[in-house]
């Protein structure tokens, strides 16, 4: 008879029918240190040199390295060079936060937890560290061993490019025409850069957090309206969101 | 015509000037072909605009956005629970199946598990969802090539699964079950011995579907050798699933990346492969898929473990700060959430990582030196979801 | 036949017509999102069936539909092509606007991209509610329709003046 662990313990699993152990499934029980994703780090820091400009690596788990945004291609040809062959995708993160405050969350955040001061609050980049508002953020992987790097790179604000990685991978083309119409960063040398998504008169960047969404503005939200208690239940459910 | 000084884009115009697929008469004046946004055969409203030379394209440019309905975006001024109820539109046939890599990355910016009884229904309901995903495309894509009785078939058969879905979830289509921690309900009485039989019932669907479908030899002469993706360009486009195990990667994340919270590694189960990179590949991958996805039900639904299906989490889910990305093998292919959590009710950012989108922009590569009958075996065999591309 | 058009159609020829017309709907699928297979699931599959209701899917262009089936979200950068479909068909014509997001948005109502009804752009006279709403309700909706077609005077319809519905 199998027994269980209690609830809540954290089951790591490891891979069903792999021979070689891989990164994420062997090296997960305990260890604080990643050795293979260290390893990486190294090997990656020997090629690009000074361009590497921070790293954060989750034990078992992640691995971001921050590159200098003129070694951006070469951080792909790079992670390529290493086996990092499989491209999953480019994006970017605008770090700004948001200027609407509580304005732009759901009617009922406001309930739970009241109206927010609206004092512009500093801008705090994540993992990896950063300088700058936008960043662009890359992820490769390696399929023989089953590690993956999450690129990141500055984008300054006034001069919002990059070099683009369509040559080193040919599926950033997609990713790189989105980032561009969703955050207004270009991409050097990418040879056809035009809306993906939206329609050739639309006006502002939407995945920056200074784009407002109008219709927020203009209409309550429709949740408030019929909001219909669960039968029997509705006392105690109003008396625990307050 | 401008000159190219920028050494890196003069690389990219001589690697596709060498591809030498295309035997070009520039000469000719050629035509352009529109199909869509309405056609029956791109489901969904995608746009390929073909340039012709006679029967052959010389290249083809998916038109995206018809669906576009800006989730990233609209994600960032919603709940972590609003999130889930909303992510299930993305690829809408394995509806589930996106939930299951959303909650495992808040899952892991909180530091919760779910319990194991829970983990166990998760996987049956995600490997169910790809029944239900994939029995439709082996449906749709006979309907693309002229044969109905496939699509007729596969709607029949399809609602058994949905039946079993919708008596576990209340959702038909949208289940919207998962939970952080765990799940809303534990299964109804019976549903064990009913999702056996309705396994077995697909199981037959799968064989019927290899003599009718795949054994044909229509079939076969249209998906043979149409629309070859090696490896290396299937992998430098990011192609997952079915579409790369096609091209002869031996590459699951189910198995090789299989994030906390789901046991496929208490199953036995294989990953198919299949050497060609054609068509017809990717067809058969998906039946193999298909099969192994109703044995993966049918083994995990006899060891379910006895015990709550949620665990403890705060009624007011605040993730803390931290960025994760966690993807899976979704019935397109992966599929991951990258999820920047700045300690609110609101997610900070997230970035979502659909299969269709790199699946489906490998076209303009694959479909150059095609012949135009080819493009709906090439676009049906690729399977995308509109949603899934856009989102 | 000139009755139409005077606006003097009788009673029990506009009975006969409006019964032959109610029973041959060819409906035109225009399935945009998820709720385009549960629209597959009731027009195509052999347990729904909408054939026995009368109604005829799949026709090859919308110059022969009478109807169409709205089904799933409309985008902005899709609704030119939503009127232009419409404009297309010949008249009389009827609209079915299936699910929340052709009937207002749904769950993208605050979203930048999405028209929030497909009512903002042609005239619908269904709406059927649901995310997506099951094959059944679309059946149902396809009943309403049929009794609206039982109930209208051709002449009224026919010289174009906005439809008031009972």
């Amino acid at each position: 008879m199998r027994t269980w662990l209690s609830v809540g313990r954290v089951i790591r699993l490891s891979s069903a029918d792999t021979t070689d152990a891989t990164a994420s499934g062997a090296s997960a029980e305990e260890v604080i240190t990643d050795e293979a994703r260290e390893a990486v780090l190294a090997e990656l820091t020997a090629r690009l040199g000074d361009a590497v400009l921070g790293s954060h690596i989750r034990p078992g788990d992640d691995l971001w390295v921050r590159v200098d945004r003129s070694a951006w291609r070469d951080a792909a040809e790079a992670a390529k060079a290493m086996g990092f062959t499989f491209f999953d995708y480019v994006s970017g993160i605008d770090w700004l936060p948001s200027p609407f405050g509580r304005d732009m969350d759901a009617q009922e955040d406001l309930v739970v937890s009241g109206a927010e001061p609206k004092e512009p609050a500093p801008i705090v980049q994540g993992y990896a560290g950063g300088e700058t508002r936008f960043q662009v953020i890359a992820h490769v992987y390696n399929i023989a061993t089953a590690t993956g790097i999450h690129f990141k790179a500055d984008v300054p604000d006034g001069d919002l490019t990059l070099p683009t990685w369509t040559g080193v991978f040919a599926g950033a083309n997609w990713h790189e025409r989105e980032t561009r119409e969703m955050f207004g960063i270009s991409f050097d040398g990418h040879p056809n850069l035009i809306n993906m998504y939206l329609p050739t008169d639309f006006q502002g960047f939407p995945l920056r957090k200074d784009f407002p969404l109008l219709a927020r503005r203009v209409r309550p939200w429709p949740g408030i309206v019929d909001v219909e208690p669960m039968p029997g239940v509705a006392d105690a459910e109003e008396g625990d969101a307050e | 015509m401008t000159a190219v000084s920028d050494p890196n884009q003069l690389a990219d115009l001589l690697a596709e000037a060498t591809d030498t697929r295309v035997n070009l008469d520039f000469e000719s004046e050629g035509m352009t072909l529109n199909m869509g946004p309405q056609h029956p055969a791109t489901h969904g409203t995608l746009r390929i605009v073909a340039k012709l030379d006679g029967e052959q394209v010389i290249s083809a440019e998916p038109i995206c956005g018809y669906m576009h309905r800006g989730y990233e975006k609209i994600v960032e001024v919603r709940t972590y629970p609003q999130i889930n109820a909303l992510i299930n539109r993305i690829d809408w046939l394995g509806s589930f199946a996106n939930e299951v890599p959303f909650i495992l990355a808040a899952e892991k910016l909180m530091g919760v598990e779910a319990p194991p009884r829970a983990q166990w229904i998760r996987t049956i309901l995600f490997e169910m969802s790809r029944v239900a995903n994939i029995s439709l495309f082996l449906g749709d894509f006979g309907l693309q090539l002229g044969g109905m009785t496939a699509g007729f078939y596969a709607f029949r058969d399809r609602e058994h699964v949905l039946n079993q879905i919708e008596s576990a979830t209340g959702g038909r289509f949208h289940p919207n079950f998962d939970r952080i921690g765990g799940l809303k309900d534990d299964l109804p009485k019976g549903w064990i011995s009913d999702s056996h039989v309705a396994m077995d019932k697909l199981l037959a669907f799968c064989d019927e579907m290899e003599d009718l479908l795949v054994g044909n030899e229509i079939f076969q002469s249209r998906t043979r050798g149409i629309g070859i993706i090696p490896a290396d360009i299937a992998l430098s486009y990011g192609l997952s699933g079915a579409n790369l195990r096609a091209s002869g990667v031996d590459w699951d994340l189910r198995r090789d990346g299989c994030p906390p919270g789901l046991v496929y590694d208490q199953a036995d189960w294989k990953v198919w492969t299949h050497p060609d990179g054609d068509c017809f590949a990717r067809t058969w991958v998906r039946l193999q898929e298909t099969r192994e996805a109703a044995k993966i039900v049918k083994q995990l639904l006899d060891t379910i473990p006895a015990g709550p299906v949620m665990a403890k989490v705060p009624r007011i889910i605040k993730v803390p700060e931290g960025e994760a990305y966690v993807a899976t093998e979704n019935p397109l292919g992966e599929m991951g959430y990258y999820v920047v959590s700045k300690g609110d009710l609101v997610p900070f950012r997230v970035k979502i990582r659909s299969a269709s989108f790199n699946n489906i922009s490998i076209v303009p590569w694959v479909a150059r030196g095609a012949y135009v009958p080819d493009l709906i075996s090439i676009l049906g065999s690729l399977y995308f979801i509109l949603g899934d591309i856009d989102r | 036949m000139g009755l139409v058009e005077s606006g003097r159609v009788p009673k029990p020829l506009s009975k006969l017509l409006n019964l032959s017309r109610k029973y041959s709907i060819w409906a035109y699928q225009w399935g945009l999102a998820c709720c385009a297979i549960e629209m597959g699931a009731a027009f195509a599959s052999p347990r729904y069936d909408v054939m026995r209701l009368g109604v005829i899917p799949f026709p090859a262009s919308p110059r022969q539909a009478d109807l169409v089936v709205i089904a799933g979200t409309v985008t902005d950068k899709l609704a030119p092509a939503v009127v232009r479909l419409y404009e297309q068909m010949p008249d009389p014509k009827y609209v079915i606007s299936m699910g929340s997001c052709a009937n207002c948005g749904g769950p993208y109502w605050d979203s930048y991209s999405v028209t929030k009804g497909v009512d903002q752009l042609i005239p619908v006279d269904v709406y059927v509610p649901g995310c997506p709403p099951r094959p059944e309700a679309l059946l149902e909706g396809v009943l309403l329709l049929q009794e609206r077609i039982a109930h209208e005077d051709m002449a009224e319809r026919w010289k174009g003046d906005p439809i008031v519905v009972s």
